[in-house]
This record gives structure tokens, sequence and C-alpha cells, in this order.
């Protein structure tokens, strides 16, 4: 299990839809501005990445001490983050296909409009409970 | 996902949205109308394109886009994929033909109870709205992988359902 890892969903328009500390250690808060910074910094080198290759499973774009940042990138464009410690790159995977088929329900809500936040605490549990699984 | 509905069902729901929009809500303002048939279209199709992309990997130009489209999407919705695909690489333009349309199979157009000029452009009226869903749901779908066009629709024929033919037209705005 990752002792830190925070997740976030940023949509097609660079809006952040999702944000969840979901890592097991406990929870201090610089530590968690400090990783949505990380995060969002990584975003510049996600682009980049993101059209040199057709695959959706990034792995590990980007380093910041011991901590690693995954992106997975769905056909709408739409990127899964996760900064995380842990070296488990198939339960990272397997998580972000989870969490893809969760963010895909969400969509199929008529009364959703794209790129907004998700706001379902449905959605929060399932999250976190993937990430305690996966993670 | 994976309850199913009869198919009917689906057809009395499209048929009944169109006539409900065009002749209840916006009766005298037909471009309204299909201005909102179109939108409703463009929303499913951006949600559908979502479920149906999950475990390919992402497109690599519009041509792969477009044949995902005629092939996998229609499918999916049609259960058959589109006859043929015609295109002008310059001008950006891609022409779908769907040689059996399957939601104008049971369309009927009742031609007896009006003289014949008046039920031709009645008829013609109809299935245009009709159309209006489709190619919505083409542009929703595509404008979810980043591509903006503008797409038309043209059907042939129409009263014999059999073997109607459509023809979308996509043209993109580089």
């Amino acid at each position: 299990m990752a002792g830190t890892a925070c997740f976030i969903i940023v949509s097609k328009n660079d809006i952040p839809i999702y944000e969840a500390e979901v890592g097991s250690a406990a929870k201090k808060e610089e530590a968690s501005q400090q990783h949505q910074f990380i995060l969002h910094a990584a975003l510049d080198i996600v682009e980049d990445l993101a059209w040199t290759t057709n695959a959706m499973f990034l792995k590990a774009v980007d380093k910041f001490n011991d901590l690693s940042v995954s992106v997975y990138v769905t056909a709408g464009h739409t990127r899964f983050m996760l900064l995380h410690d842990s070296r488990n790159e198939d339960g990272i995977k397997s998580f972000f296909q989870e969490v893809q088929e969760l963010y895909i329900k969400i969509l199929l809500n008529p009364l959703y409009l794209p790129s907004a936040r998700i706001a379902s605490s449905h959605f929060d549990t399932k999250v976190r409970a993937l990430a305690r699984k996966y993670l | 996902m994976g309850r199913e509905v009869a198919e009917s069902c689906f057809d009395g729901l499209i048929i009944e949205m169109v006539s409900a929009y065009g002749r209840r809500f916006y009766a005298t303002k037909p471009d309204l109308a299909s201005r909102r048939i179109e939108a409703i279209g463009f929303q499913v199709g951006h949600q559908l394109i979502e479920r149906y992309t999950v475990e390919r990997p992402r497109f690599s130009d519009h041509l792969e886009a477009i044949k995902f489209i005629c092939k996998e999407f229609w499918s999916e919705l049609f259960k058959k994929q589109i006859d043929n695909l015609k295109t002008n690489h310059r001008v950006g333009t891609f022409v779908l033909q769907d040689n059996k349309f399957r939601w104008f199979t049971r369309v009927l157009i009742d031609p007896s109870s009006e003289d014949n000029e008046a039920s031709q452009g009645s008829s013609s009226e109809a299935t245009s709205m009709l159309l209006h869903f489709p190619c919505g749901i083409i542009r929703g779908a595509l404008s979810n992988v980043g591509i903006s066009c503008a797409v038309s629709a043209d059907a042939s024929n129409l009263p014999s359902c059999e073997s109607c033919i459509l023809f979308f037209a996509l043209k993109f705005s580089i």
C-alpha cells in the first residue's frame, strides 16, 4: 500500500474536476498543497507526452524527491493523474481502469455538464475504496 | 452497464422526441426544434464515444477517428457498419453512406390521407427532423475526441424504407 498518494482528474479543457488524497499515511496540510502543486506542474509534461504515443497508460512521467507521477489519458483527453511513492505499476493501471469505469458512469448522467466538478460523495467513497484495494 | 431494452421502445422514444419538439414545443419555429434535437444528439454522442473507447488506445489522427465511427461506433449503435466512406482530403470533407439505416426501417410515411404534393412535402420534413438526431450524435462523438466539424445528412428514396440510403457529410473546420 502506498504511503502517500494524491489523485486528480483533469478534464479536456485543463480544469481539475476531482481531487483526493488517497494515501494511507497521516495527512499533513502543507504536504497536500505540495502534492497538488506537483501534479499541476506535471501537466505540461503530460501534454507533450500524450501527443507522442497512442497508449493510454503513461507510466511515471515525472519524479519529485521520492514521489512519482503516473498518468492515464482517455480518448476524450481526460487525464487521471496519480502522485505516489509505490512501485506497483500493475496495481496503478488497474486502479486507473476502474476509476475510468466510474468516471464514465458519472459522464453518462444527462445532468452532468462536461468539465464540471464531480461532487458526488458516492464517487468519492468508491474512489477511496479502490485506492485502498489497489494502491 | 449491461441492462437491455427492447428496440421498439427505443424507436418509439426517438420518434416521439422528434415529434414533441417539432410539433408541440417549437411548433412555429422548426429550425429551433431541429437545433434542440441536434443538441440532444450532441450530448448523447459525447457520452457514448467516451464509453466505447474504454479499451482501445487513443486516435492518432482524424482518419482513424472517422474509421472508428464507421466501424465500431456504428456497429454498437446500429448493429452494422457504414457501407461506404468517401473523402476529399483537401477540402476536409468525408461522406459516410449507410444503405439501410436502422432507425428508419420502421418509420411509416402515410401517403394516402393527403394529395400528392402535400404528402411529399411533409414526409421529407418529417424525415429531415429525424435526421438531426443522428447528425448530432456524430458531431458530439467527434468533438469529444477533439475534431470539430459540421455534420449534415441527406436521405434518398425514403418511402421504400427497406433500402433507404443515408449520406452523412462531415465538414471539418481546420
